[in-house]
């Protein structure tokens, strides 16, 4: 009887969990032209329908563009901060590592308005540049996390046998550091696509014609027309976010690396 | 040349005069190191000579790893100079300095192969690929792990760790090689098997070792010098048997091996010898060499091995009185824990001779009567007063 009712919320959660993504992806194939729930009929118009739509591929451009860099920038200056914060020990060390994952827990709103007013007088509002810089804000602290806690599975032992062994600093990063931190760096990476690509917030702070994110796009789009094009879109950008996360399941696993101090490398 | 005469005399090393003219390998001057204001090592002062093979022992904390770190290059001293083949190396850092170094978990890259791990000195030193693969064979057939090539590091026993470590630190040639307690997670078996092949391998390549552990036994077997080392300091330096025998103070004597400690004060007989009163009224003749002022506290520090049990005591031979308090019978020697009215029962260390020194073992309560050579025992001024 306990289980049954265990099982019937177990099922309602996942449900609340999945409705989403259960009732926008049905809506993209719908033939109305209006976005309802259960569609009516079949059909793959919405989707050639993006193609029409020249402002939706740009902001999609632009997206990966900015997700790409943020992920490069935050991947070598995540990587760098990792390193000094466990190689170097100095006066308030435990509070710079709170400070890396600070934008974490910081609400969105209020990191906007910060980035807004700083990235302004600097004129990097509604350019590329600007979008880059707030997006690494956001993704540095998930590459901090996850290469962190790579680096907190790494032997130390095992940078210093490079070292005895003739290796100097930049081969022993070269050589042991770097291949062993290859899971953390690469989960880190993923997450820092996605969150970046998904950003909203800050991004609404920063965009304007001419430069534009997907999401931001997408939401112009629904202020005037409520056809499922969006809807397509979204099925397609949920569908690469689940290739993403099935990726790095299958390279290191979540769990292990938001888990308990995982160990990535020293497999 | 006098200090060259007297090197050429230690039995360990035969060398001609050009290598003895520069006869230490590896020395430390007065070399320390602070942790904020914790001292770990205080004023080491230490030269090993080529070829020779150096066990650095003591408690956990008394500055030992640290001492070889520091020699590594992994810890900086904060004052004294370190010289290898008569260079400094205070400020060179730990890849410039030609050391091969055993750490305590092996510290195997294990995203490389066996084969890779042991290449990875040569490949730092940029030697040619086809030498590479030469001397990685070779020390592979020296350390008997051909056929192990690609393995990987987490596919290995302890023992094959072992030797991989070791053939990636001395495929270098390093001008010394450093073993950071290399033995400690290894079972009794096969740790006492390797320290018989580390010794053979060290031999072998004649190569200068310092050795850290915490295990006398492992000291006593690996080294031509065991370095005693406490809070920071070198407490004695000396041979095996040296520090076995001949421990400076209590604290060697209690660290390296088993030993009685009784107290007693020191009393002059009518015929103006002196001996040592212990507990209720036991008399010990003194120790020859010693000659401490009457009425001073000593301590009687006293090997179980050396204590006879019932049996002749000839001239020079101390022979006293007791009661066996308690017996242990450990297989090879049976421990007889005998009361002879002393703060502590001395422990005496009998071989089980024959099959029938089991059953006939001196049951508790009986007396019995103990002697020892009166050299063997030595005399110490307690620790606290």
């Amino acid at each position: 009887m306990r289980a049954n009712i265990l099982t019937i919320y177990v099922i309602g959660v996942l449900l609340f969990l999945a409705a989403p993504v259960l009732i926008v992806i049905p809506s993209a194939f719908g033939q109305e032209a209006t976005l309802a729930f259960p569609p009516i009929g079949f059909t793959l118009k919405w989707f050639s329908n993006i193609l029409a739509h020249p402002e939706l591929i740009s902001a999609f451009g632009n997206s990966v563009a900015i997700a790409l860099m943020a992920t490069a920038v935050s991947l070598v200056v995540g990587t760098m901060t990792v390193l000094a914060l466990r190689r170097y020990e100095f006066p308030g060390r435990e509070a710079l590592r709170m400070l890396f994952l600070a934008p974490l827990v910081c609400p969105a709103i209020v990191l906007a308005t910060a980035v807004a007013m700083v990235l302004s007088p600097l004129g990097l509002i509604r350019t590329f540049t600007g979008l880059v810089v707030a997006h690494t804000l956001v993704t540095l602290p998930y590459i901090v996390r996850t290469v962190g806690a790579s680096l907190a599975g790494l032997d130390v032992a095992l940078e210093e046998a490079a070292l005895t062994l003739g290796a100097n600093p930049w081969q022993r990063f070269r050589t042991i550091t770097l291949p062993l931190l290859g899971s953390g760096l690469l989960v880190g990476a993923t997450f820092s696509l996605i969150i970046s690509f998904d950003e909203f917030t800050l991004s609404l702070f920063i965009v304007g014609n001419g430069m534009m994110t997907l999401p931001l796009e997408m939401f112009n789009y629904v202020e005037f027309s409520i056809d499922p094009t969006i809807a397509a879109v979204s099925t397609i950008l949920v569908l690469i976010t689940t290739a993403a996360i099935l990726l790095i399941e299958k390279l290191g696993g979540l769990g292990r690396q938001f888990g308990q101090s995982a160990s990535g490398g020293a497999r | 040349m006098n200090a060259d005469m007297v090197r050429a005399e230690e039995p360990v090393f035969s060398m001609n005069a050009r290598a003895a003219e520069r006869a230490v390998a590896v020395s430390l001057r007065a070399v320390s190191k602070s942790y904020g204001a914790f001292p770990a090592v205080a004023g080491v002062d230490l030269d090993i000579a080529p070829g020779e093979m150096v066990s650095l022992l003591g408690p956990s904390g008394c500055g030992k790893t640290t001492t070889l770190r520091m020699i590594a290059g992994l810890e900086e001293a904060d004052a004294g100079e370190i010289t290898i083949a008569g260079r400094r190396i205070n400020e060179t850092p730990p890849w410039r300095r030609n050391i091969g170094m055993v750490f305590q978990n092996y510290a195997l890259f294990p995203h490389k192969t066996v084969a890779e791990n042991i290449a990875y000195g040569l490949v730092m030193r940029k030697v040619k690929r086809e030498e590479i693969a030469r001397r990685v064979a070779a020390v592979m057939a020296q350390v008997h792990l051909s056929g192990l090539e690609h393995r990987r590091p987490a596919q290995l026993s302890g023992g094959q760790s072992q030797r991989v470590a070791i053939a990636r630190a001395i495929i270098t040639r390093p001008d010394v090689l450093l073993f950071d307690e290399p033995l400690a997670a290894l079972d009794r078996k096969l740790r006492e098997h390797m320290q018989v092949e580390i010794r053979q391998l060290q031999r072998e390549v004649g190569i200068t070792t310092i050795f850290v552990t915490h295990d006398q036994e492992e000291a006593l077997t690996l080294s031509d010098r065991v370095v005693v080392m406490e809070a920071g300091r070198i407490v004695q330096v000396g041979r095996p048997a040296e520090v076995y025998e001949r421990p400076v103070n209590r604290f060697v004597s209690d660290f390296i091996g088993v030993t009685n400690a009784v107290r007693g004060v020191v009393t002059t007989g009518p015929d103006g010898c002196k001996s040592l009163r212990i507990g209720a009224g036991a008399i010990v003749p003194l120790p020859l060499h010693a000659d401490p002022p009457a009425g001073q506290k000593l301590e009687m520090v006293l090997r179980p091995e050396k204590i006879v049990v019932n049996g002749a005591t000839p001239e020079g031979w101390v022979s006293i009185e007791g009661s066996v308090a308690h017996v242990v019978y450990m297989g090879a020697v049976t421990y007889y824990h005998v009361d002879i009215g002393a703060d502590a029962p001395l422990v005496a260390m009998i071989p089980n001779e024959q099959t029938f020194g089991a059953s006939g073992a001196i049951p508790i309560g009986a007396p019995i009567r103990l002697g020892w050579h009166r050299d063997s025992a030595m005399v110490f001024v307690p620790p606290d007063p």
